[in-house]
């Protein structure tokens, strides 16, 4: 067997995420519901009409009681889903959701109340619930909001409102078509497009008034074979901050028969060995490993909370020589990247931890505060029913310099990972769970058998001191990041080696 | 606003505008999240919200739209989405709305004493529980716990002439500590949730269970590989059962996308097993008179002795599969269509103690947790990362962390050879413990 399988999807838009539950909760019904998607008409956003004059006045009023920082936050979301399974048209679903929050920080506290009605009173009336945590104590003079300006790393050329409905359903019959010409062991695809576009008022007492409007692609297939012997579900993915163009970087086609790809491979797959070995990750959504291993654990508010498994570490070697990870949401049209959080601080890159030294926590302004560290732009919401927390935007291990080829061809026995589903995380004791959706037997430096559902667990401090190879092939792949809330985002990474995981299979 | 009227209007407003069928489903609510950290309140969060989800058939042909502005032009523009958007999909003789009119009766499903309680005592017994909690020694730091309201109304009504609406609460208690010894950390945690004030569990239960849980993995020891029996106990039987209620949903079924696919009427797991799903016990979070589209809720009996006797269908997969709902119509809110769910799930309990089943069990692993997605209902596979307490002759020897378990759910389930009589009915997933004979772990 090839030693890596040649896809044709440009590595970089190759994507990918989890479709069950777990801290990276990839697709419940309730979640999607809530990935709504777009389309601008006639309306203007809603928020539009509430004047800077307004909410320098409802800031105020937020701060009436004491307290260190307020914020508005006003949220218009237009957003389509459409279904396709067992190839006809299920479903076509068309939201438009509105609201709007009001926060206030005193000290630790924080204050929050939302309405879905955009109205100069429904505003106050948040205001006067959020300032409920800030009784009589010192307070800010918030200043006057005027607009502020934030460069944008997300380019539009084919604007979703200007996309007739036929092209979103001939790019889903594409799919269907592509996985089920693939194999006639492809019994069952279910594709599904979804976009929409968020747009974003933000107000602070700092007096930052911000407006933008996020467009978001989705798009994914799933693929079942049944051989009449074994069944396996697979599942790819494609979505960029973007617009329609994005089908033209990755066609419908190359998606579909990367889904058909795995679901035809994996009929054969065998029970996985379980114990303690080897694990080669291929380079892309392997990245989730360390989004889960590592990124969540680095979010600032378990750390200002003094509990987080990297507590007090800055500055002190946490990983090997070779491990660099970085959270970067100023990457181009990628669908961690946000132009500025929901706080409305700029998006950065941030360095979490350059040849296995500690540099860094990604933070929101409260978790900021506490730990007296700057803002790195990420504190995200997923709607107006959210307070900020420190979040992910694109996520991964840096390059290395080795060649993933030499990598398998040094591992004389071990498991070869191609895709995860993916997996959760206790971010206060770092211990881990992943599970395998596609990996193979190494044996002998080479990839042999398919292996069935392997769980991988570890702590997040023995897994990145434990990775003794990274090879120069980064690659990223996108998903929904769960953490009480979900965010969007990408896991990236070169293939890597990783001694000594525990691997759960049901073969001694 | 009078929603009933509301909601009636605006199915005659589908109709009137080009629909040949419809129906709305409203919801409206109310919400109130304490957390506090270190004797600190730390977020108090409170919100009211709404929200309208339109289903609209157009020759055989559904589409849907959501929103939350509730003023005329929004709501006529939403219903003018759901009937452009009907036109996209394909014409399935299978998109039937509910005409059954039925309705559960359910008693005490909402607790009217919420707003009469002060906020104040509400953060007061936040502050209490952690307290407690970290009061036990060995309990190093807090994680915070937190108190939580909700309270909502569900009204709906289609073109078959339905309309029903119901009024629900619901309350939650909980904690989270940390022990430390050492370089070691632990976590452990629990909660009450409830929909009477009233029935919450008391924070003296609550922290000694939060802190029991966090101290009694400190100090493990690695396990070789090896085939071990392993008892799930009631908060974990979850992984094991989980994927099989995903493999019951009539929808999977129809698609060939679950591994009981064949299994009807057919001995699929142990003769201890028996599994119902209730939505009509009074007093419970799970129960609801009518499911997601408006069908009145029942008792499924979906195993008994280890039979599968029944799968899950809403009105469409039912109609498809060529039978009735069970009244298993799953609705994340008025933003989603209605899928296939459960509402409160019971697996039969046993006759002994949790002791008991310790005591007859020479070798294996007393399961307190378990990480991953469980059985998969594709295929049955089961692999997950396992903690918990080592048994040797029948003792809880030391703990266990870092191992894995793995297996497949049809020999899983057959080998389950003892349940226990430690069920927790108010659990929305009901479960006592469980020993499988004998389960692949993975460790040194």
């Amino acid at each position: 067997m090839e030693k890596y399988f040649v896809r044709d999807i440009p590595r970089r838009r190759f994507l990918e995420m989890s479709l069950k539950g777990g801290l990276f909760v990839a697709a419940s019904p309730a979640l999607f519901s809530r990935l709504e998607l777009f389309q601008h008409g006639a309306k203007s956003p809603a928020g539009a009409d509430i004047g800077k004059e307004t909410l320098s006045k409802v800031l105020a009023k937020a701060l009436e009681k004491g307290g260190d920082f307020a914020d508005v936050y006003i949220e218009d979301r237009i957003s389509r889903q459409i279904v396709m399974e067992e190839s006809i048209f299920k479903s076509g679903l068309y939201g438009i959701s509105q609201g709007a929050g009001v926060r206030v920080i005193a000290g630790n506290r924080t204050g929050y109340a939302y309405t879905d009605e955009i109205t100069e009173e429904k505003l106050f009336a948040a205001a006067r619930t959020a300032s409920y945590v800030a009784s009589a104590g010192p307070a800010v003079t918030p200043v006057q909001v005027a607009a502020a300006s934030r460069p944008s790393f997300i380019q539009v050329r084919q604007p979703l409102d200007r996309i007739a409905d036929t092209r979103r359903i001939d790019v889903m019959k594409r799919a269907d078509q592509a996985a089920k010409d693939y194999d006639p062991r492809i019994k069952m695809t279910k594709i599904e497009y979804n976009d929409e576009v968020r747009s974003r008022v933000i107000a602070t007492s700092e007096g930052i008034y911000l407006r933008d409007e996020l467009p978001l692609l989705f798009f994914i297939v799933q693929v079942m074979s049944d051989d009449g012997k074994a069944r396996h579900m697979a599942r790819e993915r494609l979505s960029q901050h973007a617009g329609f163009e994005m089908f033209d970087l990755v066609t419908p086609e190359t998606v579909a028969r990367n889904a058909a790809r795995e679901a035809i491979a994996m009929l054969s797959a065998e029970d996985a060995p379980a114990g303690i070995m080897d694990v080669v990750m291929q380079n892309g959504w392997g990245g989730v490993l360390v989004h889960e291993a590592v990124g969540h654990p680095l979010e600032a508010d378990n750390i200002a909370k003094g509990i987080g498994a990297f507590t007090g570490k800055i500055g002190k070697k946490v990983a090997s020589d070779c491990f660099t990870m970085v959270d970067d949401g100023t990457l181009p049209d990628f669908r961690g990247t946000i132009n500025f959080d929901d706080e409305g601080t700029p998006v950065q890159r941030n360095v979490l931890i350059e040849n296995g030294i500690l540099k860094g926590f990604m933070t929101d302004v409260l978790s900021a505060r506490q730990l007296s560290l700057p803002r790195t732009g990420n504190g995200r919401r997923e709607s107006f029913r959210y307070i900020p927390i420190p979040r992910m935007t694109n996520t991964f291990i840096a390059a290395g310099k080795d060649r993933p080829a030499d990598i398998l061809s040094s591992t004389p026995k071990g498991i070869f990972v191609q895709s995860l589903s993916g997996g959760s995380v206790n971010p206060v004791t770092g211990v881990f769970n992943f599970t395998c959706r596609e990996s193979y037997l190494i044996e002998n430096g080479k990839k042999t058998r398919a292996l069935r559902g392997a769980t991988l667990i570890g702590s997040c401090m023995d897994v990145i001191s434990n990775i003794d190879a990274v090879a120069d092939d980064l690659d990223f792949g996108p998903g929904v990041c769960g953490k009480g809330q979900a965010a969007e985002v990408t896991a990236g990474m070169p293939t890597v080696r990783i001694r000594g995981i525990n691997v759960g299979g049901s073969r001694a | 606003m009078n929603y009933t009227d509301l909601v009636l209007k605006l199915v005659k407003k589908c109709l009137s505008m080009g629909a040949d069928a419809a129906e709305v489903y409203l919801e409206t609510g109310r919400n109130l999240t304490i957390e506090v950290l270190n004797s600190e309140i730390e977020t108090i969060q409170e919100s009211s919200s709404q929200g309208i989800g339109f289903r609209v058939l157009t020759k055989g042909k559904m589409g849907f739209s959501h929103c939350n502005d509730f003023s005329d032009r929004s709501l006529v523009d939403t219903i003018s989405r759901a009937i452009a958007f009907a036109s996209l999909s394909t014409a399935d003789p299978s998109n039937v709305l509910t005409s059954d009119k039925g309705f559960t009766a359910i008693e005490d499903m909402y607790d009217p004493s919420f707003a009469g309680i002060p906020m104040d005592n509400k953060i007061g017994m936040a502050l209490q529980l952690e307290k407690l909690a970290m009061a036990v020694p060995g309990i190093t730091k807090s994680s915070g716990a937190g108190y939580g309201e909700g309270e909502g109304e569900i009204f709906i009504a289609n073109s078959n002439g339905i309309l029903k609406s119901f009024r629900a609460s619901g309350c939650s208690l909980s904690v989270s500590v940390v022990a430390e010894k050492g370089d070691q950390k632990n976590t452990g945690g629990d909660y009450s949730a409830k929909v009477f004030f009233s029935d919450l569990a008391k924070p003296e239960t609550l922290a000694a269970s939060a802190a029991r849980k966090a101290l009694e993995l400190l100090d493990p020891v690695m396990i070789s590989t090896r085939k071990a029996a392993v008892i799930f106990d009631p908060d974990t039987a979850r992984s094991l059962f989980g994927g099989v209620l995903g493999a019951v949903d009539g929808e999977r079924v129809l698609q060939g996308a679950s591994f009981l696919k064949d299994q009807l009427n057919k001995q699929f797991a142990s003769k201890l097993i028996s599994i119902t799903d209730d939505g009509t016990r009074n007093r419970s979070r799970g129960s609801s008179p009518f499911d997601g589209e408006g069908v009145p809720t029942r008792r499924i009996e979906i195993a008994g002795e280890g039979i599968l006797r029944s799968f899950i269908y809403n009105v469409k997969t039912a109609k498809r599969a060529g039978t009735q709902s069970t009244g298993s119509a799953s609705r994340g809110g008025f933003s989603s269509l209605p899928g296939v769910g459960t509402h409160h799930i019971c697996i039969g309990p046993g006759r002994n103690t949790q002791e008991e089943i310790i005591s007859a069990t020479k070798s294996g692993l007393l399961l307190r947790e378990v990480t991953g997605y469980g059985v998969d209902p594709v295929t049955g596979n089961f692999s997950g990362g396992a903690s918990g307490l080592w048994i040797e002759n029948g003792e809880l020897v030391h703990p266990v962390k870092g191992v894995t378990i793995a297996g497949k759910a049809p020999d899983l389930l057959n080998a389950i050879d003892m349940t226990g009589n430690d069920i927790d009915y108010d659990r929305n997933f009901a479960s006592p413990s469980i020993r499988v004979a004998e389960i692949q772990i993975g460790g040194r």
